[in-house]
C-alpha cells in the first residue's frame, strides 16, 4: 500500500523529516520492539519491562529533544544553535499535530507502565517524575525558557 | 507528489534511526578516548561545535566511495573513472592508476558539448591562443574583451531579452545578484526546493524570505496575499519590493516549473519574477530556448532570467538577462562584475560557438538534431524505466530523471553495483534531498546513442532487481519477460 509524500515548506533539515508519513508508526513500533527486547533479554515481569522502556525513553528523548541544541549540519551556519530540537520543529509553532502526538506518547507510556506494575512504590515514583519532567518541558510556555540557566549558552 | 510504499517508509526511518544510534555510540566512545588523551590545544575553541559535523563523520564517510569519484577524461557519453581503494573503511580513499571505461549517466552534458566538438573546439583553441586562458582582471578594469561583448549580445539574442550580463561562475551569479536586487524591507518568496545558490543569495541580501510549497501556484498565491496584507515584520509598512524566485527544471526532481500560472499570479499581485534556468536553457524547447519556449510564456513577462553555461553549453559561467535598465544597473553595482575576474576567453568562445550550433547559424542542422535527440532519448529512457517498475520522477521532455531509492543502504548498493558493471550513476541522499527520499539521478545527453541507452537499461534493471527498488509492479511486456525478469521480494 502506498502513501503520498507531500513536500513540506520547512527549511530546517534537522526537523523536516518529522513531517513525512510513517514517522508516528515507526516511533510506536520502535517502543514496542524495545519492550519485547527488554523482556527477552532480562527475563523480568512485563511491568518491569515497561518501566525500563519508559525510563530509557525518558532519558533518550530528554537528551535529544530538550538538551542537545543546534543541527548536525554545518551549512546551517549556526542559526539554530540556541534552539533545542523541540523548539525547532514546525518552525517554532506551538500546539501542532506533531507536538500534540509527542506530548501524548510519554503520558500513554506512563499509564501502561504504572498499570502493569500495579502502581507499586519505587517504580511509580520514578515513572511519575519522568513523565512530569517530559510533559512540562513540552508546554508552550516553556518555549526557549531555561530554568536556573541550565543548558543556557555562555 | 511521490508515492512511497508504507513499509518502505517505516524501514527507511528505522534504518536511519539505527545509523544515528550507532553514530552516537561511536561518538560517545570517541569522547571517552579523547578525554584520556591530552590535547595540545588548551584554551582554543573547537572548530566544530557539538554535533555540527555528525552527519559527515558518521553517515557520509561510511559511503564516501560513492561520491566524488575522480574522472580521467572529458565527461562525454563514455568516460574513464579512476579506481580508488581504502584501508580504513572509507575514512580515507587512495587513488590507483587503474581506470575503467564507464557509461556516463551523471554529467550535465545535455547537448553533448562536453567532449570535443567539430565546430566549437577549434574556435576555442584559437581564442585560447589569441586571448590567453584568463583575462587576469575584473570586467571594469581590463577584463572586457571583444569576446565578452559579443557573448553578452549573443546570450541576450538567444534568450530573447533586450540585454544580458555574463559572470565567470554560475553559483556566484545567484549569490551575488540577489543581494544587489533586494535589501532590507524587500520580500523574497522562493520555491521550497530552490538551489543552494539562491538560498545563500537570499540570506545574504537581508530581505525577508518566505517559502512556498514546491510548484504549487495556489500556495504561492496564499503566501503572497498573507505577506502583502501583513507588510514588513514588526513595522507592518508595505514591502519595498517583492520577488518570486523559481527554477526552470528542478535538478533533484526533474520537474518543470508551472510557469504560466506563477507568472499570472505575479502579474496580479505585482511581484517580480526571477527564473533560474540553469538546467533548462539549451535543453528543452523547440529551438533550445528553455522553459519559456516550452511552456509558451512570453519572455517579456519574466523580469529576470538567469541561467548557467555549465549544463547545455559545455562551458562555465552564468548570465542574467533582462531589460536594458536592469542590466545597466547591475553593471554599476554587482560585486561579481566589479571585483571578480571576468569569464575566461576560451570559455566565452565555447559558449558563443555552441549557441551558434544550437541556433543553426554554423550552417548545419546539428543543433536541431541534438535537440531532437535529447528529447527522444529522455522520453524513451523514462518510459522504459517506468515500464520496468521503477519509480521515476520528472515530467516528459525533461532530461533529468531521478530513480527513487529511499533506504539508506540501497544508495551505496546501487552505486557500487552499477559501477562494477561499468555504468556510472550519481546518487543523492540526505541532506541534499529530504530524509526519506534518497534517489539516483540520471542525466540523459544528446550524445548517448540508442545502444548506450539500451545497455544502461539492462544494467539498471539487473541492479534494480538485486537491490530491490522496483516499487511499482512491472508492466507485462512480452520482450522483457523473455529476458527473464524475476521480481525479487
Amino acid at each position: 500500500m502506498y502513501v503520498k509524500a507531500h513536500r513540506p515548506t520547512d527549511l530546517n533539515r534537522n526537523t523536516e523529516w518529522f513531517t513525512y508519513p510513517g514517522v508516528w508508526t515507526t516511533y510506536i513500533l520502535i517502543l514496542f520492539f524495545s519492550w519485547l527486547i527488554v523482556l527477552s533479554v532480562l527475563n523480568c515481569s512485563s511491568g518491569l519491562a515497561w518501566t525500563i522502556v519508559h525510563l530509557s525513553h525518558f532519558l533518550v528523548t530528554y537528551h535529544f529533544f530538550h538538551w542537545k541544541k543546534g543541527t548536525p549540519f554545518a551549512d546551517d551556519q549556526g542559526i539554530y544553535n540556541r534552539l533545542t530540537w523541540w523548539e525547532q520543529i514546525d518552525s517554532g509553532k506551538q500546539l501542532t499535530r506533531n507536538r500534540k502526538f509527542l506530548t501524548v506518547v510519554p503520558v500513554v507510556l506512563y499509564l501502561i507502565a504504572s498499570h502493569t506494575t500495579d502502581y507499586q512504590h519505587p517504580m511509580l515514583f520514578f515513572n511519575t517524575l519522568a513523565v512530569f519532567v517530559l510533559v512540562v518541558a513540552k508546554f508552550p510556555h516553556m518555549h526557549k525558557v531555561r530554568i536556573f540557566g541550565i543548558n543556557a549558552d555562555q | 507528489m511521490i508515492t512511497i510504499p508504507y513499509l518502505t517508509a517505516l524501514t527507511t526511518y528505522f534504518s536511519y534511526g539505527l545509523l544515528f544510534a550507532f553514530g552516537q555510540l561511536r561518538d560517545f566512545f570517541r569522547k571517552i578516548f579523547d578525554w584520556c588523551r591530552a590535547s595540545n590545544l588548551q584554551g582554543y575553541a573547537p572548530i566544530c561545535l557539538g554535533l555540527e559535523d555528525f552527519y559527515i563523520r558518521r553517515l557520509y564517510l561510511r559511503i564516501q566511495d560513492c561520491f566524488g569519484r575522480p574522472i580521467a577524461s572529458a565527461p562525454d557519453a563514455w568516460f574513464d573513472v579512476v579506481e580508488r581503494y581504502s584501508n580504513d573503511n572509507n575514512k580515507t580513499l587512495k587513488r590507483t592508476t587503474k581506470k575503467s571505461r564507464c557509461l556516463n549517466l551523471g554529467s550535465y552534458n545535455y547537448l553533448g558539448f562536453a567532449a570535443s566538438d567539430e565546430y566549437c573546439t577549434p574556435r576555442a583553441i584559437e581564442s585560447l591562443k589569441r586571448f590567453s586562458p584568463s583575462t587576469c582582471s575584473a570586467r571594469v578594469d581590463g577584463g572586457t574583451t571583444t569576446l565578452h561583448t559579443e557573448l553578452e549580445e549573443c546570450v541576450a539574442n538567444f534568450v530573447q531579452k533586450p540585454a544580458a550580463i555574463v559572470f565567470g561562475m554560475g553559483y556566484v551569479t545567484n549569490s551575488a545578484i540577489l543581494p544587489v536586487l533586494m535589501g532590507k524591507g524587500g520580500l523574497i518568496i522562493s520555491d521550497s526546493l530552490n538551489h543552494n545558490s539562491i538560498v545563500n543569495g537570499a540570506r545574504g541580501s537581508g530581505a525577508t524570505i518566505r517559502v512556498f510549497q514546491h510548484n504549487t501556484p495556489s500556495h504561492l498565491e496564499k503566501v503572497l496575499r498573507e505577506q502583502i496584507a501583513d507588510g514588513q515584520p514588526r513595522t507592518h509598512r508595505p514591502w519595498k519590493k517583492i520577488i518570486v524566485v523559481v527554477e526552470g527544471i528542478y535538478s533533484m526532481e526533474g520537474e518543470l516549473c508551472k510557469l504560466p500560472e506563477i507568472v499570472a499570479i505575479c502579474k496580479k499581485y505585482k511581484a517580480y519574477v526571477y527564473l533560474d534556468e540553469a538546467h533548462s536553457i539549451g535543453a528543452v524547447g523547440k529551438s533550445g530556448r528553455g522553459v519559456c519556449e516550452l511552456l509558451g510564456v512570453d519572455t517579456a513577462d519574466v523580469d529576470i532570467m538567469m541561467g548557467t553555461f555549465t549544463k547545455s553549453f559545455g562551458s562555465c559561467g552564468g548570465y542574467i538577462a533582462g531589460s536594458k535598465e536592469l542590466i545597466q544597473y547591475l553593471k554599476y553595482t554587482c560585486p561579481a562584475h566589479l571585483y571578480a575576474t571576468s569569464i575566461s576567453p576560451p570559455a566565452a568562445q565555447q559558449i558563443i560557438s555552441s549557441i551558434k550550433v544550437i541556433l543553426g547559424e554554423d550552417g548545419t542542422s546539428r543543433g536541431a538534431q541534438k535537440l531532437a535527440r535529447i528529447r527522444e532519448n529522455s522520453n524513451f529512457f523514462r518510459s522504459e524505466l517506468q515500464k520496468m517498475g521503477f519509480e521515476v520522477l520528472g515530467d516528459n521532455d525533461s532530461p533529468v530523471m531521478p530513480i527513487m531509492l529511499y533506504n539508506p543502504a540501497k544508495i551505496p548498493a546501487f552505486s557500487r553495483e552499477c559501477l562494477k558493471q561499468n555504468v556510472a550513476v550519481v546518487t543523492v541522499a540526505f541532506p541534499a534531498t529530504p530524509l526519506l527520499l534518497a534517489r539516483a539521478r540520471i542525466c540523459i545527453s544528446a550524445s548517448h546513442t540508442k545502444e548506450d541507452l539500451v545497455k544502461a537499461l539492462e544494467v539498471i534493471s539487473r541492479v534494480g532487481d538485486l537491490v530491490g527498488i522496483k516499487y511499482f509492479p512491472a508492466e507485462p511486456n512480452k520482450q522483457q519477460q523473455e529476458k527473464g525478469m524475476i521480481k525479487v521480494d
